[in-house]
């Protein structure tokens, strides 16, 4: 299938576009919580934009594609470079981005479990998170130059008889004391609530993408 | 413990017959409690590395029910998990109260009670007929994505196995209501159920 991943900004904000055989169908946009558009594509400047790239790749040079995308299943992680990386559907599953701005190398974990494994499991968040962090490395990654951004962790019931459903905030709090104990940086976070969350993270600008599965969305 | 990653035909023809008899008991009282005829699907057993088999659950928000299973003896047996499409549980309870509007309170809470309703007849069913007891607990209440609804479980049942059992029966009925319904196994429900299987 012709896949293609945009990018494209202006004055205003930046969006995503997932197109499919040169048509739009899909938008992460960071002007949708005040855009008096429902569907994102009417037509903006960012749509106009982006519709122009699909007719003649020369129109702008504001709009950046992407390789592709790749998302991490519950309790693996996925690393690439210049591709859209994808956590999705997180209740009390935390979504872990790494990324070094100046190599362009990028990560995401998705997070079940707080702690480590004994044996190597990704499930768990300090095991995921120090095996994403070496193999980055292998990639070509600095260390000094890798920094995090997080977001999950939430506690979805309404009304809750089970205690073992409350997994969210200790999903959270392991991953930030990982991170600080590896000395990485935290530059934003959004966990705990009690909505669901889909993590997207765009390489291009390094920002960290929070839909909330009710239709928030934010850039981090 | 079982490799659910080789089970047989068989053994997955007996879960699915688990599965039939919990769904088809639980259709009789959801036919019973909406005074309408309700349609089960052939179900489907599906196992698989946790990593996976939630990719093509729907993506849309559900009403979210989980029920703990526990035997006589307090051991976690496994997970019912039944989701109800946001449209289909409006439907239900607006069909029950026989009202078109419902506050978010009584809602929820009848969309609970349906849950523990089911949950109830689906214990019942596996009882008499695998002779397992199967106790629910009190029913946890979500609205969300099927995935995010799910995860805080399946991260109970990750510290054990990376492979999880899911089987998926959908009730409908004529007036297009839809519920998903999936059982998740712990390895003690399993190994009791093959138990059973040899004996026969």
């Amino acid at each position: 299938m012709n896949v293609t991943i945009l990018f494209t900004w202006n004055e205003n904000g930046k969006a995503i576009f997932l197109t499919e055989r040169n048509v739009l169908v899909k938008s992460y946009c960071s002007l949708s919580n005040t855009c008096s558009f429902q569907d994102c594509f009417q037509s903006c400047d960012m749509t106009n934009a982006a519709k122009g790239y699909l007719v003649d790749t020369t129109s702008n040079p504001s709009i950046v594609t992407l390789d592709g995308e790749l998302s991490a299943g519950i309790g693996e992680y996925k690393i690439g470079k210049n591709v859209l990386l994808k956590a999705m559907g997180l209740g009390s599953c935390v979504g872990v981005v790494l990324s070094d701005v100046s190599t362009g190398i990028c990560g995401i974990a998705h997070v079940l479990l707080p702690g480590a494994s004994n044996n190597g499991e990704t499930k768990y968040a300090e095991t995921a998170i120090e095996k994403m962090l070496e193999d980055m490395i292998k990639l070509g990654a600095r260390k000094s130059k890798i920094s995090a951004k997080f977001a999950g962790g939430s506690q979805v019931f309404k009304h809750m008889n089970l205690e073992i459903l409350k997994i969210g905030n200790r999903n959270a709090r392991s991953v930030e004391e990982t991170l600080i104990n590896k000395n990485i940086p935290i530059l934003a976070k959004d966990v705990g609530g009690d909505v669901g969350r889909n993590v997207i993270f765009n390489p291009v600008d390094g920002s960290m993408i929070v839909k909330y599965t009710k239709g928030e969305v934010l850039w981090l | 413990m079982i490799d659910l990653e080789n089970l047989g035909e068989m053994e997955l023809d007996v879960l699915k017959e688990l599965g039939n008899i919990g769904a088809g008991h639980a259709a009789t009282s959801l036919s019973q409690l909406l005074d309408k005829d309700v349609f089960i699907s052939v179900p489907e057993v599906k196992v698989g590395e946790i990593k996976y088999i939630f990719n093509d659950f729907i993506p849309d928000i559900v009403a979210g029910v989980i029920i703990a299973l526990q035997d006589l003896e307090e051991n976690r047996s496994g997970y019912l998990y039944i989701m109800f499409p946001e449209e289909s549980s409006r439907k239900i309870a607006s069909n029950l109260f026989g009202l078109e509007e419902l506050d978010e309170e009584m809602y929820e809470s009848t969309i609970m009670e349906v849950g523990n309703i089911l949950s109830s007849s689906f214990c019942d069913a596996s009882a008499d007929f695998m002779d397992i007891i199967l106790l629910p607990s009190p029913p946890s209440f979500a609205l969300d994505v099927p995935t995010a609804v799910v995860d805080s479980v399946v991260s109970q049942m990750a510290r054990e196995s990376n492979h999880i059992i899911l089987f998926e029966t959908a009730l409908s009925s004529d007036s297009d209501i839809e519920i998903y319904f999936a059982l998740l196994p712990e390895s003690g429900l399993f190994d009791e159920i093959m138990k059973m299987m040899e004996l026969l």
